[in-house]
């Protein structure tokens, strides 16, 4: 990295031209009742001592010279006054070139943490101008290391976090009176305290099952776990419980929503959650007042004979009334399908409670109800 | 009889009801039964097993209406102000004379249940924006004349139920892998020698999902396969093996296998 640290005094400021008196007369000379101007020992016509680029006199008589040539304040700026990268403003007096362009002195900052960088020096990094400890940091992320909060030099081992803040291990010892051992990353924190992890095992402190870090404020409890309060997620959204109430399948915890959207207990009809009585037939889930005859759209409850077509409920009636066609081919189709799988089980009805499913156990307290098919002909 | 329709629609219109049943009412017009169409506070609707020809286009002053249920009728056209009904989420048209959808036919915002069943559809006779209905769980196109599925049946990602049964598909497009949320897969009594290897991607082999491909003529891996099991099926299509049978087959183009069964006799082919 090349250090691109450059000053640079600006020589031009104002200068004041007066009056002269009778004295110094050069060049065209002067009739005796002319005004005359002197400037720095140079005197001039009232006419001649003007801008170089305006070629109006100077107000209040002050110029800038800048190779022989002078000029007001306005043009000069114009002309050759630096702007600030920071502020557009023109810079009078110390500008800093740095960056390939101007800087008031006081503008020129580490772009990470605002440092002015005048008369500390800087890297560049990525065309970025930083101060030293902040490149230094962004070194040490880029490959994927960490600075030493306390030493401030990059960590080549694993660092041990202490109060969110990286350190080299080494720098601690056990906080265990009967320890006192150094540490190394495996280290944990209780309470603010550091202790070498075959101490920390012995305190017997909860464990989050989801970060594997110690539980020291609310401890949540389940699944066989411990848990972070606002480590304890749902499985599919993962958006923490909160307290709030939450269904467990197959060890796994999941919200209201998503627990019936993965298993089953969404009406097929409306798409809303079965809060109450539910119907389970033909692979779907039903509120009772929707299981009704696909075609007449008959209620139908678990007494009621139906027909199966493209896995939806038929009424005998209505399934009677299709064309007699219609009916050969399904039936051909089921057959073939019995043919294929010929311990396809019949479908069921079961009637389980929303109280069954927010203990989470699914009831098995089935009522086997006939689907049959129409006997071939 | 007519008696009867009218006393059915006064008990709703007195009792304040919001669903309607008129089954089986031997009705042949919507303009017997005219009072219907300015009952704009329904949500339910059901005319199942009438003989009702022409649904006309004031159906869509019924503007509560979230089901509507025309099973079993005779019906040949349908109006275009139909996909207009702000609030339909269930539309039943099976066992009817449909050849074709109106114009515009997608644009129901949030129908999510589509039974079409037993027409005269194909993929010529759909309109424009049909898969444009992303809202769709559930679609069933069974007993119509679908040769090809168009492969933009991968737009409709919340579809859970696809019922193709008893077409003429004699292909299936790679797209239906996309279909994430299909856990029911009927493609039973067509003419398919073939799966894009895509369909191993869905989650339709299961204890809660339903996957039916009987009665078609597949190539023989195939047919051995779904004699074990559908989950040794599924097996096979995500093969690298398979990927390559079915490359070579559809670039071989074979002799695609005639219809299968004869349409002549459907009902919904009848002119009366």
């Amino acid at each position: 990295m090349v250090l691109d640290h450059h000053h640079h005094q600006w020589t031009a400021s104002p200068l004041v031209g007066n009056y002269a008196d009778d004295s110094t007369l050069e060049r065209e000379g002067f009739d005796s009742h002319d005004p005359i101007l002197n400037s720095q020992g140079e005197a001039y016509h009232e006419d001649c001592l003007v801008c170089a680029q305006c070629f109006r006199q100077f107000p209040d008589g002050v110029y800038y010279e800048f190779e022989g040539r002078k000029y007001c304040e306005y043009d000069f700026q114009v002309l050759y006054a630096p702007c600030c990268n920071k502020c557009k403003e023109f810079i009078v007096g110390r500008v800093i070139k740095a960056m390939n362009t101007s800087w008031h002195p006081e503008h020129f900052q580490c772009e990470l943490c605002g440092r002015v960088l005048s008369d500390i020096g800087f890297m560049r990094n990525q065309g970025r101008a930083l101060c030293h400890p902040c490149n230094d940091r962004v070194k040490a992320e880029a490959a994927g290391k960490y600075i030493c909060y306390r030493c401030k030099a990059i960590i080549d081992d694993k660092p041990l976090k202490y109060k969110n803040e990286p350190y080299h291990p080494y720098h601690f010892t056990c906080s265990n009176q009967d320890c006192g051992r150094e540490l190394d990353s495996d280290a944990r924190e209780i309470r603010e305290e550091l202790y070498c992890l075959r101490c920390h095992d012995k305190m017997g402190i909860p464990i989050c099952g989801a970060c594997r870090r110690p539980v020291e404020d609310r401890v949540v409890t389940a699944l066989g776990k411990h848990w972070h309060v606002e480590h304890f997620v749902c499985a599919k959204c993962e958006k923490p419980f909160l307290g709030t109430k939450h269904y467990e399948k197959k060890g796994l915890a999941y919200c209201e929503l998503h627990y019936h959207q993965l298993f089953g207990n969404i009406d097929f009809v409306s798409g809303e959650i079965i809060e109450d009585i539910c119907v389970t037939a033909l692979n779907k889930t039903w509120k009772p007042e929707n299981f009704v005859c696909w075609s007449c759209e008959t209620p139908m409850d678990e007494r009621t004979k139906f027909l199966e077509m493209d896995m939806l409920p038929v009424c005998k009636r209505c399934y009677e009334r299709f064309p007699g066609e219609l009916r050969r081919r399904l039936t051909r189709h089921y057959e073939a399908a019995q043919r294929i799988r010929p311990l396809a089980p019949e479908s069921t009805i079961a009637h389980v409670s929303s109280e069954e499913y927010e203990r989470s156990m699914v009831v098995s307290a089935c009522f086997p109800r006939m689907c049959f098919r129409e006997e071939s002909r | 009889m007519a008696a009867k329709v009218h006393k059915a629609i006064q008990d709703a219109q007195h009792q304040g009801r919001r669903d309607l049943d008129l089954v089986e009412k031997t009705i042949t017009s919507f303009n017997e039964i005219p009072q219907v169409l300015s009952m704009t506070h329904i949500t339910r609707l059901n005319l199942a097993h009438n003989k009702i020809r022409v649904v006309p286009p004031a159906i869509a002053e019924l503007v509560n209406l979230e089901s509507l249920n025309l099973y079993n009728n005779y019906i040949v056209e349908l109006p275009t102000s139909l996909s207009g009904l702000q609030r339909l989420r269930v539309l039943k048209l099976g066992l009817n004379r449909l050849d074709e959808l109106p114009r515009g036919f997608g644009a129901f915002p949030v129908l999510e249940i589509l039974d079409l069943t037993y027409n005269n559809l194909s993929e010529r006779k759909l309109s424009g924006n049909f898969f444009m209905m992303e809202t769709l769980r559930a679609l069933y196109l069974g007993d119509n004349d679908f040769e090809i599925l168009p492969a933009e049946v991968g737009n409709l990602h919340n579809l859970q139920v696809l019922v193709l049964r008893d077409n003429d598909l004699t292909s299936l497009p790679k797209e239906l892998g996309q279909l994430k949320s299909l856990r029911e897969l009927h493609i039973e009594g067509n003419r398919l020698q073939v799966l894009p290897p895509e369909v191993g991607l869905l989650d339709i082999v299961g204890p809660r999902q339903i996957f039916r491909l009987e009665d078609n003529p597949w190539i023989s891996p195939i047919y051995e396969q779904l004699q074990i099991g559908t989950n040794h099926l599924m097996d096979l299509l995500r093969s690298a093996n398979y990927q390559s049978v079915y490359a070579r087959h559809v670039q071989a183009g074979g002799a695609i296998p005639p219809a299968i069964h004869d349409k002549s006799r459907k009902s919904s082919r009848r002119k009366d």
